[in-house]
């Protein structure tokens, strides 16, 4: 687990075993206007045949300093004030949650555009794989 | 000089290892990591193409010099979310 405090605001990333449970939202400060949650679920099909859920590994070094990147670089080009990610890593069963996202920011414009770059940065260069049980 | 380089994914299960070992020669960058893994693990000869390589936990520039105690590592494909 790691933090990560910039001068543009607040990155928190973290990689925890399982399925990843309830947990508070990030506290918002006076400016907030929006808390945005985005959550992956493993779904109980892959390629229409039934799983029992999905197995995650990542390079971890690698995975954390990549999503902190991500992270910061969003805080710095966005109007948004925190960024949170946690994924799993090993099994997470059908219907758990696998990857939490969190943005928070003034207005809901930057949050939404804020997910939706960190969402593909991570499919995209984050040291992750799944494979199916 | 000799370097280890990490292999994740579709690229470990190919070659049986999370881990090959590669001979590079001074002076080498980070565009000579992948023929040198393809020399060491014919197993996965022609199906690197695509991989990126990564250094100290970061993706590496093709003209990256490469230095002894370097953390290599080769990422695929990835599949997080």
């Amino acid at each position: 687990m790691s933090g990560d405090t910039t001068s543009a605001g607040r990155v928190e990333v973290r990689i925890v075993d399982g399925a990843i449970g309830a947990e508070a939202l990030p506290a918002v400060g006076p400016g907030d206007g929006a808390v945005l949650v985005f959550e992956g679920v493993v779904r109980g099909t892959e390629d229409g045949r039934s799983i029992e859920g999905l197995v995650y590994a990542a390079y971890e070094p690698m995975a954390q300093r990549q999503l902190e990147a991500i992270a910061t670089g969003l805080l710095d080009s966005l109007e948004i004030t925190s960024v949170r990610v946690v994924h799993s890593r090993g099994l997470v069963p059908v219907g758990g949650v696998s990857l939490r996202c969190v943005v928070t920011a003034p207005h809901r414009r930057a949050a939404l555009e804020a997910m939706d770059r960190l969402i593909d940065g991570l499919k995209r260069d984050v040291p992750i794989w799944k494979s199916v049980r | 000089m000799q370097v280890r380089v990490l292999l994740f994914g579709d690229e470990a299960r190919k070659a049986g290892a999370e881990h090959v070992v590669v001979e590079l020669r001074d002076g080498a960058v980070a565009a000579d990591v992948r023929p040198a893994v393809e020399r060491a693990c014919p197993a996965l000869a022609g199906s690197i193409d695509h991989v990126r390589v990564a250094r100290n936990c970061a993706y590496a520039r093709g003209d990256e010099a490469i230095g002894r105690g370097d953390e290599l590592a080769l990422i695929g494909l990835v599949s997080g979310g």
